[in-house]
């Protein structure tokens, strides 16, 4: 018996020394992990490896400890470690939610003591989804503008004149009904369950001059807005009555949406620059083929729409001083410039607009003219991953179900996301 | 329940423990014959498991049970008593998720029986590629769920899926189908990913079973003339009874809980079609930020598959179950 | 028993179907991860081509450290087996052989932990391996992977070493060797094909399961294979060459294994693991 008990613990001994890993065998030095879904995209790691290897050279007592994760994880990853109180220092994360529910650490009084002439080379309109509360808590990384992408071979073929791109939904869809045959379509409607599916509705929303949500947040209009109420129908009726966007919308997501486009199976689809790059990674013979204009309005007052991802600093972080150095230095002109060119994502400081790379692109000069006019997301409530991911996407996928049902659906979402608004 | 067994003159693996029940569980020479000095040493020997299982299991679960009864936000939380079960029992969501669940898990494990059952039959009478057949046909099994579902994503796509394009060229669907697009085309292609994945378990546990029975129940039964269904009626069955329950009770129970497959192929989706309670629970937890209330559906379920685990404790202890 | 040939070959067209079936997802699998970029989305798809090669595995390695995850995963699925065997034979062994009055209990505790939803402890988990700074360890792996795995195995075992006669533990014991003697070298031996079936049975779980090495390892160098190929699946890129490619490159040692050891599988669980 005593033996026995012998054998267990120092099997049990054996095990620690054996397995444990060597985490911690570092010392003195700052490790600050950074976790963000940009970090698995190919064409951005040759940039983030160099540029955290010029910080690290710029500090040496920091090193950067980057971590890769599953695009689909990356908030359950976060929250996880959140909970625990061991996030990765830091995060790009939606700023709203974490800063809710206190995951995120306020970075207003770094930003105040940082001297004016940075402090103006930012665009000013991002901030808005950058704030919580009234504090600060990140900064920028990158925007993606919506605009309308089309293939120009596809529209020569169909005899359409690629120089005179629709500007109205009526031009719009008389080139849809020429586009789409037998096994080919002009475009998809959006309703696969990510995100993507709420930005591409509400830029056919703003490009009607409508609004889907009110001044101050408080109340849904999604239906109560008639001129968001016809987009949404007209948008859906590409599927549902004129059908000429491609089959199975509730599968569609980004991914699946550019692989068709990539295809050559549609000939037009509403997106990011960083569409493009999806594109010609998936067929690079389409590399002059690619066209880009202001998404079909059917209002004066069209708008489109802006994504922005960001950066921000973890709640539990013990070294925000470092943390802020970093933020800063990944949005240097020389890295910011790079991403523009071979990731495609949008910077969002206006002192980057003359540099060459940015100013001699004129798909770039495109989307920053449609920028200019677009309205930001993710809007500042707490409840708009839930409200972005699920519930509009659950409305698109019914109202696709039943396309006689369209204003009332739509009128049980508005009162769904005005609780969600309000219920927190 | 174990050591009521007396099965002593037998040598391992001869007789499956099975098929003896019942021959002497009156008798319990085991619980006496115990030396006085070894009472505890049964516990030494349990001690260095149940130690690890306490220590690893216990605290999280008491820890999920005690979130279950707050409202959290974040990092904070407010005690709420049992706000969280009354909100989940009096709303459509979790009913509805029930549901979806029940239907999920009555389709899937029928199947499983009913293919795992069939493939055991053949199986065990093949000789010839043994053991090409056994792992081809287990090899559903072998695959990682999570890699499975991602393998079934592209088999099904669309446009450049392949189901799609065999079906469609032996005339069995007009036009290409999104199988994960709508509500019932989705319900049915994870049940069928689901039966394809989890089959294979139930057939592996029953072909043990078949090879289980004594070859001279079959003989004895040839020389009296019986016909392949009499032997399979009065032989087979019987034999395999006890593992029947096991393995479909067990099967409910994995399939009840099962995550992996519906998460990536579906995540619960369109419109809720596949939403069953495990991937609720995550969808409440990391979408909805609510980890009191996905505490307490997790909770929840926990007591619906504890309905099915108390069921299968009856059906298999010898000392209270019905005779075969 | 004489069977008909009628009835042999229409055994066989139907196992052969039914393989063909079962098989075919990993068949697409292999032809996939074998296609060139050009090739992966040509409609129709090719069955065969002659353009095969091994270009989506180069690209693999070269992204992705699918080497580091292979060992993570054989590591942490090796610990696994190792500790959920031993502890499990133990266990197995105590309960089969001595006088234990919470049986009922702890047969109930452990079909209770088979239940358990994965998602309702994700957080509560990683709280508990946080506060113990175990969080990137191949130790809190194990540890994890094993509370989930013993209950199946301890679950088989009981089934096995209650066959395995006591007269040979008590002859053991009268020729003076201790109880853990007995143990180690009577009992043992004896459920050696009972122990390669839960040792294949606790390897599958390991190797496969994903939501909590997920979780609980944040450094990408201890990431193992599963989580490693989901991060192949970007935001704005898909390679179903190279996914495919990881796929089968996580799929082919379980399914050697399998294969080679296949015998003992059938013959473990025949010979009295089921009995719960």
């Amino acid at each position: 018996m005593v033996m026995k008990k012998r054998a267990a613990i120092g099997l049990v001994a054996a095990l620690t020394v054996s397995l444990s890993s060597s985490v911690g065998a570092l010392a003195q030095e700052i490790t600050l992990q950074w976790q963000a879904t940009a970090l698995s995209e190919a064409q951005y790691e040759p940039i983030w490896k160099d540029m955290v290897a010029a910080f690290e050279a710029e500090h040496p007592d920091v090193r950067i400890e980057p971590i890769m994760v599953p695009r689909a994880d990356n908030w359950t990853k976060f929250v996880t470690s959140a909970q625990a109180g061991a996030a990765p220092c830091i995060v790009s994360v939606p700023i709203p939610s974490a800063a809710y529910n206190g995951y995120l650490m306020s970075v207003q009084d770094m930003w105040d003591s940082e001297p004016e002439s940075y402090k103006s080379v930012w665009a000013q309109n991002a901030f808005g989804a950058l704030t919580f509360e009234g504090e600060l808590y990140g900064l920028p990384h990158y925007a993606g503008i919506y605009g309308e992408v089309y293939n120009r071979s596809l529209l020569e073929a169909a005899g359409l004149d690629p120089e005179a791109l629709p500007t109205t939904w009526e031009e719009y869809l008389e080139w849809a009904k020429a586009l789409t045959g037998e096994d080919h379509w002009a475009t998809t409607v959006l309703a696969g369950p990510t995100d993507t599916t709420t930005r591409v509705l509400l830029s056919w929303i703003y490009s009607n001059g409508g609004r889907a949500f009110n001044e101050d947040l408080t109340e849904a209009t999604f239906a109560k807005d008639p001129k968001s109420l016809e987009a949404i129908k007209f948008y859906l009726s590409l599927a549902s009555e004129h059908g000429v966007a491609a089959p199975g919308p509730a599968t569609l997501n980004y991914n699946e949406q550019t692989i068709l486009f990539a295809q050559e199976k549609i000939a037009t689809m509403r997106n990011a620059y960083w569409g493009l790059a999806k594109v010609l990674g998936d067929n690079p013979d389409l590399a002059d083929d690619l066209l880009v204009a202001a998404p079909p309005a059917n209002s004066e007052d069209a708008m489109s729409v802006a994504t922005l991802t960001t950066v921000s600093i973890s709640a539990n972080c013990e070294y925000p001083e470092q943390a802020w150095e970093f933020i800063k230095f990944m949005n240097e002109p020389e890295w910011a410039v790079r991403m523009v060119s071979a990731a495609n994502w949008m910077p969002l400081r206006t002192d980057l607009l003359d540099r060459p790379e940015v100013a001699g692109d004129p798909i770039v000069q495109t989307y920053l003219e449609i920028g200019a006019n677009s309205l930001t997301i993710p809007l500042p409530t707490p409840a708009w991953e839930q409200i972005a991911s699920k519930d509009v996407v659950e409305a698109v996928q019914r109202a696709l179900q039943e396309p006689d049902r369209v204003e009332e659906i739509f009128t049980d979402l508005d009162a769904l996301v005005t609780q969600r608004l309000n219920d927190i | 329940m174990t050591s009521d067994q007396d099965t002593t003159s037998d040598q391992a693996g001869t007789v499956p423990a099975w098929t003896s029940r019942g021959a002497s569980r009156s008798s319990r020479p085991w619980r006496g014959a115990g030396l006085k000095r070894e009472r505890w040493l049964g516990y030494y020997f349990l001690l260095p498991a149940i130690l690890l299982t306490t220590a690893l299991i216990a605290t999280p679960l008491a820890r999920a049970f005690w979130t279950s009864l707050h409202r959290t936000r974040g990092l904070r939380s407010d005690f709420v008593g049992l706000d969280n079960y009354v909100y989940l029992l009096t709303t459509a969501e979790f009913w509805e998720s029930l549901r979806v669940s029940a239907v999920f898990t009555t389709v899937c494990v029928f199947f499983h029986m009913l293919l795992g059952l069939g493939l055991a039959l053949m199986l065990n009478k093949v000789v010839f590629a043994r053991t090409l057949l056994r792992v081809g046909l287990l090899a559903p099994w072998i695959v990682a769920p999570s890699l499975g579902a991602i393998i079934w994503v592209w088999l099904l796509e669309p446009q450049f899926g392949v189901v799609n394009y065999m079906l469609s060229s032996i005339g069995l669907i007009e036009r290409y189908q999104t199988w994960l697009g709508t509500p019932e085309l989705a319900l049915a292609s994870v049940m069928i990913v689901d039966i394809w994945r989890g089959t294979p378990f139930v057939m592996l546990l029953l072909l043990a079973g078949l090879q289980g029975i004594p070859r001279d129940q079959y003989e004895a039964a040839t020389i009296d003339g019986a016909s392949a269904w009499q032997q399979f009626r009065f032989i087979t069955l019987p034999n395999l009874r006890y593992l029947l329950v096991v393995a479909s009770t067990l099967d409910v129970i994995y399939t009840m809980r099962h995550f992996d497959v519906i998460a990536v192929m579906t995540a619960g989706g369109p419109i809720g079609a596949t939403e069953v309670l495990p991937v609720l629970i995550y969808n409440t937890a990391f979408t909805q930020n609510n980890f009191g209330r996905a505490s307490a559906i997790g909770i929840l379920l926990l007591g619906v598959i504890l309905i099915f685990a108390i069921f299968y404790l009856r059906a298999t202890q010898p000392g209270k179950a019905r005779e075969d | 028993m004489q069977e008909s040939p009628g009835i042999r070959l229409l055994r066989w067209i139907v196992l052969f179907a039914a393989l063909i079936i079962m098989l075919f997802p990993i068949y697409w699998m292999v032809n996939t991860a074998l296609k060139p970029s050009t090739q992966v989305f040509e409609s129709p798809p090719t069955f065969f081509s002659t353009a095969w090669s091994l270009d989506a595995f180069f690209a693999l390695f070269e992204s992705r450290p699918i080497g580091r995850y292979f060992l993570n995963s054989l590591v942490v699925a090796g610990g696994t087996t190792v500790l959920s065997v031993v502890l499990a034979s133990f266990a197995a062994y105590g309960l089969t052989r001595f006088p234990v009055r919470i049986e009922p209990l702890i047969i109930l505790a452990l079909l209770f932990i088979k239940m358990l939803p994965e998602a309702l402890l994700v957080v509560p988990f990683y709280q508990l391996i946080a506060d113990v700074r175990m969080l990137n360890s191949y130790l809190s792996l194990v540890l994890v992977y094993s509370s989930f795995a013993l209950p199946f195995a301890i679950w088989m075992l009981i089934g096995f070493f209650r066959v395995i006669p006591r007269d040979l533990d008590e002859a053991g014991i009268m020729d003076g060797a201790s109880r853990l003697q007995t143990f180690w070298l009577v009992v043992l031996p004896l459920a050696r094909p009972g122990l390669v079936a839960v040792a294949m049975f606790t390897f599958l779980t390991a190797w496969n399961a994903y939501l909590w090495s997920l979780v609980l390892t944040t450094d990408p160098s201890m990431y193992v294979l599963p989580v490693g190929i989901a991060t192949l699946k970007g935001e704005y890129q898909v390679h179903w060459n190279e996914l495919m490619a990881a796929a089968v490159i996580a799929i082919v040692p379980v399914l050697a294994i399998y294969t080679v050891l296949e015998r003992y599988l059938v013959a473990g669980i025949t010979a009295g693991a089921v009995k719960g």
